[in-house]
């Protein structure tokens, strides 16, 4: 039996009814996040729908649905199957990739600007993809490189803090040092290679969804539905670790081991959506803090920053694949552009306020 | 004596500097244990072994009898609360959401939030006073009615043990009292508080249980009437003092010497 009783709060606090069922089972949700997730939902649904149909070779509405499931005519099918099918599937994935990651991270350092950008794992993926996509080709092909780059970098900051990831400041500090020292070496590598190789690693660099496969769809979908499970399960504690190591402690939440874990996700999902995105900015920055201003709900809110991190990717690539200029921009270059806006906006408001 | 909180030959460091050596004290069941001492004389570090945050690094603190860290920490968080000296208060959070958050040793991964959960957040909300604050955002809230939220916020862990880490810091005179009086309820309605205090005077006044440590070490403890002399106060302190009976509740009152500067303690 599903008893929904509406809580005692008054009309003026935000909305929370408890759904049970039965005598062990019992959520608290939140009206006001439901709603935001299902606007998001929605977005993400009509983005994807321009995506495909959009354009002079775009599918249109009326046969998206017979296309998806392999009746369409033969443009159609080479439309969705080869062109834009894939690579929207892969920003739905590694966009919700990056704002968990940003999500999870942000809570942990408790630092608004605490995302895998900064703490390495981003540069750490470009010079391992410079360095096998690029000087030395033909040993591993350019994604596994990323990884190999991403979790190299991972270990230099885990074994550089003395404390491993326990100590969320010397991460910052340790990763700004790691990422100074493999983008000198992707500067290095750029300068050694010829000009054509450098314009194709430029790109990679920046990050970029262009001629995306069915695997690499494979791959982040995989990362993601393994990893969230346990974003979700790490969130409820993390929100105790918020109060503090002490308070988190004397409530049974364990922080250490609290804070390992959700590192560890984080880690995992930046370095996924990096291997197959290339080092996409500002997701996983902005989607958590956007996410928030919408539910105004406290706590590291999983869902909602990954379906807001989903539709910010899936909105970038819509406008660099119909955007006026004639070259293909990487969506990279328009993530860090509107990520860059919306810092300011932050920086703005906070100024504002008196914070800075 | 039956005591279900007591410490053992403890020995406390941080990286291997020792700021408690050897100690070993038993918190009497249903009494208001205050812990008195100068700065750095190890209070909050035996109140966080105590309530299991610091592993000791030799001896132990027993909770009914059993090593306290031989025991799950949601175990442990059921049947003992402590409110830290400063906690940090999460962006955009109500009174209520706060006190809630309180009720996580007692919540599972399929059963977040039982009608049990409803009811301990709406009596701790009662208790401290705040029902009608409780859809306000904490950070809206004065220094006094946040320290109430916090107090509501272990009070919803309902658990017969209660630790307090200076919960008068930071708030004005009439604020303090405000905490200490519901300290004094509390107490009164049978649960067993260990707070660290400060003020001499508010100690002596409240306490059931006094103790007062220097330098890792228990100096005296008992009952403040007996034990609060202007000699301890001086030993302990290096303040150069006479006690006083509290015009109001007749208990020791600390009453610097004029003109007394601090001695070195030797």
């Amino acid at each position: 039996m599903l008893r929904q009783a509406p809580c005692v709060a008054p009309a003026t606090g935000p909305r929370i009814h408890t759904l049970r069922l039965g005598q062990w089972l019992s959520f608290r949700v939140r009206t006001r996040s439901v709603v935001v997730g299902g606007i998001l939902v929605a977005a993400v649904v009509v983005i994807g729908m321009l995506t495909i149909s959009l354009g002079a070779l775009g599918v249109a509405p009326n046969d998206l649905l017979r296309t998806i499931f392999g009746q369409g005519n033969g443009t159609d099918r080479i439309v969705w199957g080869t062109i834009r099918g894939p690579r929207l599937v892969v920003a739905v994935a590694a966009g919700a990739a990056l704002g968990i990651a940003g999500t999870l991270f942000q809570t942990v350092t408790r630092n608004p600007l605490g995302s895998p950008d900064v703490i390495g794992l981003s540069a750490g993926a470009a010079a391992g993809a410079a360095a096998f996509g690029v000087l030395w080709t033909g040993i591993l092909p350019q994604p596994v490189g990323a990884l190999v780059g991403a979790s190299a970098a991972m270990a230099l900051v885990y074994f550089a803090t003395g404390r491993g990831f326990s100590s969320p400041s010397r991460m910052l500090l340790v990763g700004i040092g790691v990422s100074a020292v493999s983008l000198a070496f992707v500067e290095f590598v750029i300068i050694r290679v010829g000009r054509e190789e450098a314009t194709v690693l430029a790109g990679y660099l920046a990050g970029t969804l262009a001629s995306r496969s069915w695997e690499h769809a494979a791959t982040i979908w995989g990362a993601l539905l393994v990893l969230a499970p346990f974003a979700l399960i790490v969130s409820r504690r993390l929100q105790l670790v918020e109060m503090g190591d002490e308070q988190a402690d004397t409530l049974g939440a364990r922080s250490g081991r609290t804070r390992l874990l959700a590192v560890l996700v984080s880690i995992g999902l930046a370095t996924a959506a990096v291997s197959v995105v290339g080092p996409i900015g500002f997701i996983a920055l902005t989607a958590p803090q956007i996410g928030r201003r919408l539910t105004r709900a406290p706590g590291p809110g999983v869902i909602v920053s990954a379906l807001t991190g989903a539709l910010l990717l899936c909105l970038a690539d819509l406008l660099t694949q119909q955007s006026p200029v004639p070259v293909q921009l990487p969506v990279g270059v328009l993530t860090a552009l509107l990520g860059g806006v919306y810092l300011g906006f932050l920086l703005f408001g906070q100024y504002k306020k008196g914070n800075i | 004596m039956a005591a279900r909180l007591a410490a053992q030959n403890l020995e406390l460091a941080y990286n291997r500097s020792v700021v408690v050596d050897d100690l070993t004290l038993t918190l009497p069941d249903g009494g208001f244990t205050v812990i008195i001492g100068p700065n750095a004389c190890g209070k909050s570090t035996l109140l966080k072994a105590l309530s299991r945050t610091l592993r000791p690094t030799a001896g132990g603190v027993l909770l009914d009898g059993v090593p306290i860290n031989s025991l799950r920490s949601k175990t442990v968080a059921r049947q003992l609360a402590m409110l830290p000296q400063s906690p940090i208060t999460p962006e955009a959070i109500t009174v209520r959401d706060l006190v809630g958050r309180g009720r996580y040793p007692h919540q599972t991964l399929l059963r977040q939030w039982s009608a049990d959960d409803e009811t301990a957040v709406a009596n701790a909300l009662a208790a401290t006073n705040i029902t009608e604050l409780q859809d306000r955002y904490v950070a809206e809230l004065s220094g006094g009615q946040r320290q109430r939220a916090w107090i509501a916020l272990i009070l919803a862990q309902q658990t017969e043990l209660l630790l307090l880490d200076e919960p008068t810091t930071f708030l004005d005179i009439a604020h303090q009292y405000e905490v200490l009086e519901l300290c004094a309820r509390l107490h009164t309605d049978g649960r067993t508080l260990v707070v660290v205090l400060h003020d001499l005077n508010q100690a002596a006044r409240y306490a059931s249980h006094l103790v007062v440590m220097k330098a890792g070490v228990i100096v005296a403890e008992g009952i403040p009437s007996e034990i609060l002399t202007a000699g301890l106060v001086e030993e302990v302190f290096g303040l150069p003092c006479v006690v006083v009976a509290d015009p109001e509740t007749g208990t020791p009152m600390v009453v610097p010497q004029a003109g007394a500067r601090r001695r070195p303690t030797p």
